[in-house]
């Protein structure tokens, strides 16, 4: 699992490439945490090259999307696959964000 | 290829010690059986997801923190059934006790837990709990 962030246009954005499985969730945790600080920005998390997630990925991302509405700030997900939104739609996480 | 295999049935069994690191070796058998059966890259991926969570759990739960312990996976397809059995010889742990998950819930009040085993009931046909001789056994059934 690799994630790279970037600024973009004031948007925090974070590029996930691979599989987000309960192995690589601590790592990535550690990676988002650069989300974290997001007052005055909205986020991006740019889905495309995500291959697969697991509940533990899912946790990071609703702990993320906790964060950042206490902060105003929006999560918008960018480029999943159909499979992911079918796991999304199963739990419920479809409804909580926004996909552009 | 299975381990044993007669006409349209197939039997695998793998032994993996409570560590994440071993995720793969659960991958690599859960792709093996689902493609002798034929499931397309969609319903695999699903059935990895279910097999994940599930394992995790005993991962996180059967054991003491700090000591290895194993689990035992066995996987028999019968035409197109499959049926994961996952048996551990941990603490006494029923995962189809936990509650449902609320997936209806606004942010503010969907809780961070629970999200694994609403999962691999949403994903698996059957579920089967049994506490039996000391050992967990968890039964997944899945029919494509």
């Amino acid at each position: 699992m690799k994630t790279t962030f970037e600024e973009k246009d004031g948007k925090f954005v974070m590029y996930f490439e691979g599989r987000l499985d309960t192995a690589a969730a601590s790592k990535t945790e550690q990676e988002m945490k650069v989300l974290y600080d997001c007052e005055g920005h909205d986020i991006i998390l740019d889905c495309s090259k995500l291959d697969y997630i697991s509940s533990s990925g899912l946790r990071l991302f609703l702990g993320l999307l906790k964060t950042a509405r206490n902060k105003n700030s929006k999560v918008l997900i960018s480029g999943m696959n159909d499979s992911l939104r079918q796991v999304f739609a199963m739990t419920g996480f479809t409804h909580l964000f926004d996909f552009i | 290829m299975p381990q044993t295999n007669n006409n349209n049935t197939g039997q695998w069994a793998i032994r993996l010690p409570n560590s994440l690191e071993e995720l793969p070796r659960l991958s690599a058998l859960v792709e093996e059986v689902c493609e002798e059966i034929g499931c397309d890259m969609e319903m695999t991926m699903r059935i990895n997801l279910a097999m994940e969570e599930a394992v995790v759990n005993v991962i996180d739960y059967a054991y003491p923190p700090g000591t290895v312990g194993y689990m035992d996976i066995k996987a028999t397809t019968v035409g197109k059934r499959i049926e994961f059995v996952i048996i551990d010889s941990g603490t006494p742990f029923d995962p189809t006790k936990k509650e449902e998950v609320d997936i209806s819930l606004p942010v503010e009040e969907r809780r961070i837990g629970g999200l694994g085993i609403h999962l691999v009931r949403q994903i698996m046909d059957d579920i089967k709990y049994e506490r039996k001789e000391g050992h967990n056994v968890l039964t997944l059934i899945k029919k494509i």
